[in-house]
Order: structure tokens, then sequence, then C-alpha cells
């Protein structure tokens, strides 16, 4: 057996294994309705490519990968697709995500499988295609796309199975191991291929003797009977100590390498995989099946049959809980994923997906119960068991502050959250949660400055183009001018004798204005009063409205008023000079206005009696007197017309206006 | 006497050479612009919003550059007047309220059937994230949009939005913790255990 080397720091929380490991793996029956969330894997979503009301077999697939780093997603069993809708997801967020929800019908009819015979013909590209188009992604909880790990840039030396399976409960790993082993060994052999026939090493914690046993001996086996053709493969036994089955701490176990700052682990010629991607590798390659069920533990004291079960992805969680007979009244803490790194999920109507290894029903004391935490007493304990030998005190003042850059400087990205400094923490400060609260605002504020830097972009490529646009404008603009310019030379040098358009036009209004000026003969007297009397008339009726404005301002208390006030004083002024003027032209025309008026009220008087007498007449008993009195009427109605008549045609002949003319 | 002239011609020639060298480098290394204006954007949040008064980002930056407050950026908020005083050497002071207050991260939604297509709100958009043409329907680019409430008011028909960012389970991340001190709070009813 090859070396084994140690991680830095470490814990040794209880195990809580023996509660589910002790029965074999049963089979669930298929659930009335499955829940499939678009993005169960790190990357892109995939695509739905089913409709509401579709009809799917199972093993179909029904969403597509969508770029490089994302996954396709088959229908675990046959039935109608009832819905394609938001549904909450199996996250620490509890949002809600785009999901395809299927109604089984129960027959669990397989569509048409293609099981490759020999994969050994195979070439890589279409064992690649194969993994890729069986949408397997990592199944140790990140949920990674396995494609793109089978497919590193650098030479790869060694790869690593990781059957570490170091958080406590969790068994689904060990009861894989030991009962699908065949499979493992034929997945692993795939990826062997896959990446230019490395060695292999299988990292198993001695805490599980059974599927150390039951590898040994297939491995063993399988070296006697074809040691010469195949590359070899390793079963490393290594100490029970939490986080060992992370990846960069098995790596470091099983080769004494560390991955880089940033890096990962192809940098230093290895590729990580989990036992349960292996097999998926393996069925999908050999017997044509996509990924579409996985090993799920259900643990902790509420359920009566704990144990590991074959669920399809999409399952519900309360299927699930149901099947294996929790009680859920005894749990107050219903957990996704290990004690140390899962997430508490409230709502048991999401799915089980491609990543989900546990669901945790602890009893209420089951769990150590968190108090509110106390102050940092600086003891650095938490630095003893940092297994990425960082400064998790340090990193949670910087948290604590918010002094994300200082957080940065001190590699709070290579943190793997595995708990270890929580968990040894006595003053139970969640420090974990600081640290990913820390992360999160990280890659905000990146995202942020990434936003920022478009919009400046975008905002200085808009003012050049407003700029350019307004010199462009300027520019037409001078050009027109000038080709108009040339035009009207052109034309001048054409014909030398025409005048300036400009100099005729004037010359042709002052000629007219001129005329007009001659032609204009001396205003009469009858003119000249009419136009006073008018512009009398004018200025009085101004005034009466402006007052009556006044007026209305006044009564509402308008700040107008004050306006209003001026205006009116100046029209009475105007009026009272407009009246004078008129009086005055009378005075000098020996007018009497008087007059003319009694006389127009006479004649109007005449008017008025001669036609109701007319139309007395019409009913009179007695027309004689009556017809007598008209006649009298007219004759007076004919001496008031004569009167006026006489009188404006000794106003026109008046012998001022001989005077004035 | 011969050393003190030999002392004053070498200290002459030396004071020629490195006159010369730092007249060369004056010339040859010039620094185009004042670096501390762009430095000073690269600090602000780009939403071109000019709610501090200055017609964009830019301006804001070379007004802070000539000595105009650090706190009239509500976009921005404290984090950006925390990240210019750490720039300038000077006091980080409280928002001034007078330009608007720190809200959350908003972005601009046309209500697409009541658009009527008038252009009014792309000719305002300081960073073209509206796409659309005469008469025609408009739409904002969500990935581009910064936000700026700059497009609301010259809307004729009041169709634009501004809609907070929404949370994906990719964004979302954690929340810090509550500190609290285990005796200033009665305990609670259920445990809790991990790392949460």
């Amino acid at each position: 057996m090859s070396k084994i080397w140690d991680f830095h720091g470490g814990v040794h929380p209880v195990e809580n294994k023996a509660q589910s490991n002790q029965m074999p793996i049963v089979t669930m029956a298929i659930p009335k309705q499955l829940i499939l969330p678009l993005n169960q894997h790190i990357g892109k979503p995939a695509k739905a490519i089913v409709e509401p009301g579709d009809y799917v077999l199972k093993g179909q697939l029904i969403a597509c990968a969508q770029g490089f780093v994302s996954a396709n997603i088959h229908a675990p069993s046959s039935g109608q697709v009832s819905a394609i809708e938001l549904r909450t997801l199996p996250h620490q967020s509890a949002l809600t995500g785009t999901c395809i929800v299927i109604d089984t019908d129960g027959k669990d009819q397989w569509i048409a499988l293609s099981p490759t015979l020999e994969p050994e013909s195979l070439s890589n590209s279409d064992l690649l295609h194969i993994i890729q188009a069986a949408g397997i992604t990592g199944m140790g909880g990140a949920g990674f796309p396995s494609v793109v790990k089978l497919q590193p840039k650098a030479k790869i030396h060694t790869l690593v199975i990781n059957g570490a399976e170091c958080e406590p409960y969790i068994t689904s790993d060990d009861r894989l191991m030991r009962e699908y082993a065949d499979e493992m060994i034929k997945g692993i052999q795939l990826a062997q291929k896959l990446l230019g026939q490395p060695r292999c090493l299988i990292g198993i914690e001695d805490n599980k003797p059974e599927a150390i046993a039951v590898l040994t001996q297939v491995v063993g086996l399988l070296s006697k009977n074809s040691a010469s053709t195949h590359p070899s493969i390793e079963v490393c036994v290594i100490p029970t100590k939490y986080p060992s089955g992370g990846e960069k701490q098995l790596i470091e176990i099983l080769t004494g390498q560390q991955v880089p700052h940033g890096g990962i682990p192809a940098d230093i010629g290895i590729v990580c995989q989990n036992v349960g991607t292996v097999k998926a590798i393996s069925d999908a390659v050999m017997l044509g099946q996509p990924l579409i069920n996985r090993i799920t533990t259900v643990t902790g004291k509420a359920a009566a049959n704990a144990g590991n079960y074959e669920v399809l992805i999409g399952t519900k969680v309360s299927d699930l809980l149901a099947f294996a007979n929790v009680d859920m009244t005894k749990t107050s803490r219903l957990v996704m994923g290990g004690p140390m790194m899962g997430f508490t999920i409230q709502d048991t109507h999401t799915p089980i997906i491609k990543s989900s290894n546990c669901l945790l029903a602890a009893e209420d004391l089951e769990l150590a119960p968190v108090a509110n935490h106390h102050s940092c007493i600086r003891c650095g304990l938490c630095e003893v068991a940092c297994p990425a030998q960082l400064l998790p005190q340090q990193l949670f003042w910087f948290a604590k502050a918010e002094e994300f850059e200082k957080a940065q400087d001190h590699n709070l990205s290579d943190c793997i959250e595995c708990g270890a400094c929580a968990w040894v923490c006595p003053s139970q400060i969640p420090l974990v949660q600081y640290y990913r609260f820390a992360k999160g605002r990280v890659k905000d504020l990146a995202n942020e400055a990434h936003i920022a830097e478009l919009s400046r972009v975008r905002f200085e490529s808009r003012e050049q183009r407003l700029i350019d646009d307004k010199l462009a404008k300027e520019e037409k603009r001078k050009n027109r001018a000038a080709t108009a310019a040339a035009a009207q030379a052109e034309k001048r040098a054409a014909n030398p004798n025409a005048q300036d358009p400009i100099a005729a036009a004037m010359a042709r209004v002052n000629a007219q204005k001129q005329a007009k000026a001659m032609d204009a003969e001396p205003k009469s007297h009858t003119q000249k009063y009419k136009e006073l009397k008018t512009a009398a008339a004018i200025t009085r009726t101004k005034l009466n409205k402006t007052s009556k404005a006044l007026a209305n301002a006044l009564a509402k208390d308008h700040e107008l008023a004050q306006g209003l006030q001026t205006t009116v004083s100046e029209l009475t002024e105007k009026a009272m000079h407009a009246q004078a003027a008129l009086q005055a032209y009378e005075a000098k025309l020996g007018l009497d206005p008087e007059k003319e008026k009694t006389l127009q009220v006479d004649v109007a008087k005449a008017n008025a009696m001669v036609r109701k007498l007319e139309k007395a007449l019409a009913t009179a008993e007695e027309p004689k007197d009556v017809e007598a009195e008209l006649v009298k009427a007219r004759s007076s109605q004919t001496k008031a017309t004569d009167a006026l008549t006489n009188h404006q045609a000794n106003l026109k002949a008046s012998p001022i206006s001989a005077q004035e003319s | 006497m011969q050393t003190l002239y030999l002392a004053i011609t070498i200290l002459a020639l030396l004071a020629l050479v490195f006159g010369a060298i730092l007249g060369y480098a004056a010339i040859r290394f010039k620094v185009d612009g004042d670096p501390i204006v762009n430095q000073i954007d690269n600090l602000l949040p780009q939403t071109q919003c000019g709610q501090c008064g200055h017609p964009g980002c830019k301006p804001y930056a070379q007004a802070i550059a000539d000595g105009e407050a650090i706190n009239r950026c509500p976009p921005g908020g404290e984090t950006t007047i925390k990240a210019l005083a750490d720039l300038l050497g000077v006091d980080a002071i409280p928002l001034d309220a007078e330009h608007g207050t720190e809200a959350i991260r908003t972005i601009a939604y046309i209500r697409e059937d009541e658009c009527i297509g008038c252009t009014k709100c792309i000719q305002a958009c300081p960073v073209d994230a509206i796409l659309g043409a005469a008469k025609q329907m408009h739409t904002v680019i969500t990935a581009e949009c910064t936000g700026c409430d700059l497009c609301l008011e010259p809307c004729p028909v009041d169709c634009i939005d501004m809609l907070p960012v929404e949370v994906t389970p990719v964004s979302w991340h954690w929340q810090q913790p509550t500190n609290l001190i285990a005796t200033s709070q009665a305990p609670r009813s259920h445990g809790a255990s991990g790392n949460e």
C-alpha cells in the first residue's frame, strides 16, 4: 500500500453512521409526482425541451444542457409533464426556481436504450459524448458537470476516487461501495481511459471496513486477471478525520500534494471523482441509462427505517420521508446534507436532486443545539482545526467588520466551508456563516464593479457618439452652405448683368412705400372724427373689461390685483384723453353730438309709433280712427328724418371742414 | 585651489547630467490628464444618474478632485464614501440626504403594451440600455440598465417601472449573523446545529 499523508487540522465529530449503514439499499417506490429543477448543477441551467401535457418515457431527455458547464436532465420515470413552473428549490435560500413537474403513470416504461457492450472499442470523444448526454454531475455534493472534469487540459497522472464520506450520519457512499463495487470499478476504468490511463487511488476512511473489504477483493481479482492491460487501481485506507472527504484534503492525504491557491486539482495532474459519479458513468456507458436516480441516506433518530434508498431524482422530500417512516413530530429540524455542511429545509415539497446525498431528520436533542453565540475569546482552536490552514479568527473579524479586501488577502476564497472551526469554537460563533456572508459580498462587489465598468464604457461611447453626431451635423451644414454659395456664384457668373435678388426686392418694397405715401389723400373730417370716436370707444371698453377683471381679482384676493390696479389707472387716463380729444374735435367742427342724438331719438320714436299703428290697424275694430293717427305719425316720421338728414348734411358742408382740407 | 575647481566642475557636470535625465523623463513619461480623477471615477458606481448634480460620474469625479464633498452619491452609498475617504485621505462623512438616500438597486422595466414608441426614454438613457425605434415598442436591456431613473421623467405615458433586482438562488448569499451575546436573549425553544 502506498504511503498516506496527513492534512492540517481536522476534527472528530461523533460518526453516527451505524444508524443507517446496517440495511441494504432499498429501491423506493415510484412517487406520484416528480419535480425536476432545471438547475441542479453548477453552471448554466438546462433548457426545457418538453411542454406541459407532453407524455415522457423513463430516461427521455426533457431539458438540454446550455453551454459547456451545464447538464442534461432526463425524465426519471414515465408519465405526463403536468407543469413547468416555479417551485421551491432544495437550496439554503429556499427560493424558487423553474422546475419540470411530471405526474408519473406507474408504468415506469423505459425509452429505447443503447447500451455499449464493448466500451474499450469506443473512442474518447464517443465516451465523453455518452457521459455528457447522460447528464452526469458530481454526486458528492457540489454537482459540477463531470464531463468537464474528464477532459482536462493538463496531463493527468492520478485519478483520485473519493469514498471517504467523512461527514457524520451519511452512509450512501458506504453502501454504494459495498453493493455496486463492480460497476464502480468499470466506471473507474472508463474514467482512466478518458484521462490517458493514470493510476487510480480509491480513498476510503477506516470506519468502513466492509466497503474496504469488498473493494479490495474486487480490485485484487481484477489485477490478477488483467494486470498487464489495465493501469493500477489501489484501495487506500485513510484514518477517519473530518473533512478528509474534501477534494483538496483527500488529494493531500493520498498524494502529499497540495492544490495551489485559486487552482484546480488538474493543475497538479490529478482528477478527483466521487464513487457515485463513477458508478453513474458506468451505468451511462454499459447500460445506456442516463442519471435519473441516486442513493440517498435517510437518517436521524426520528427516522424509524433509517437507511439508504435508491430514489428517483425529483422525488419529493416528503415522499421519501414517508417511505422511510420518519416521524416528523419528533424532529424540529430537517437537514439536507450532513450535520456539518448541510442546510435546514423548511418546505418538504422540495425535490431530491442529483447532489442530495442525505436527509437528516434529527430529534430535538440529537444535534448540538446552538445557543446564541458569545464573544470570541481568541483561544485559537479554530486555527488548529482549519483544514485549509487559514486564520479563521482573522477572517471572522474581517467579515464582521465588512473589511472584505482584507479577508480576501487572508485567502477567504480558500475556505471550503467545512465547519470544523465552528464545531470547535467554545463561544459557538457561527463562523462559517460569517465566511459565507463575506464570500457572497465579495462576489456581489465584484459583480457591481463589473457592471460599473460596463456602464462606464457605454456612457463614454454614448458621449463620444453624441459629440460625433454634432460635429457631423455641423460639417454637413457647412458643406451645404458652401454648395449654395458656389451655386449662387455660378449663377452670377452666368448672368453678370442680373441684379442681386435681395437688393432688387428691397428696391421694389421701397418704391411701393413711396407710391403709397404719394397716393394717400388727406383725411376728411368725417373720417378723422370717426377714428377719434372709435379710439375713445375702444379705450372705454378696455377700461370696463380691466375694471371687471380687477374686481374679480380683488374678490379672490389674487396676486394679479396689484398689476391690474396700475393698468386700470393707466387706462382711465387714456380713456379721459381720448374723450377729451374727441370733444375738442367736435367743438372745432362745431358739432353738437347732443343735438344729433336728440334728432336720432326723434326719428326712432316716430318709426316705432308708425310700426305700432300699422300693427294696430291690422287688428283694429274702428280702422278709421287709427288710419288718421297713422297719417299723423307718418308725417312726423318724415319730419324727423328730414331734420336728421339736414343736420348731417350741414356737418359735411361745415365751413371748418373746408378750412382744414 | 585646484581641488576646489575640480569639485565645482564635477558638481556642475553632475547637475547637468541629472538635469538632462529629469528633463527627458518629464517629457518621455508625461502623464496625460489627471490620474486622481480616473481613480475617483473608478470608485463611483457609474450609474450616471446625475443625483449628485453633475451630468455623470466622470464630471462628479472631476468635481471631487476639485474639492467638492464626497457624500453626494446615493447609488454608491456608504461603501463608496468609505472608499473615496480612503483614497483621498479624508474623513468619511454620512450621505448628503439632499441628493437622495441609499436605496436597493433597481432596474427599469417598460410596460410594453403601454409604450407608444416616442423614443424619449432612449434619448434620456445615459448608457444606451433602451432598445427601440420611433412608433415601435421599446424595451430595456436589463443587463445594461444602471437603474438611474432618468428614463422615468421623460416618458409621456408613465409606462416605466423601477423594480428591484430579483434575487436568484445564484445571486443569493448568506447574511451576516446577528451578533448576540447569549445572556442578552432568552434561549430559543428549538435546537439548531452545524454551521448555521
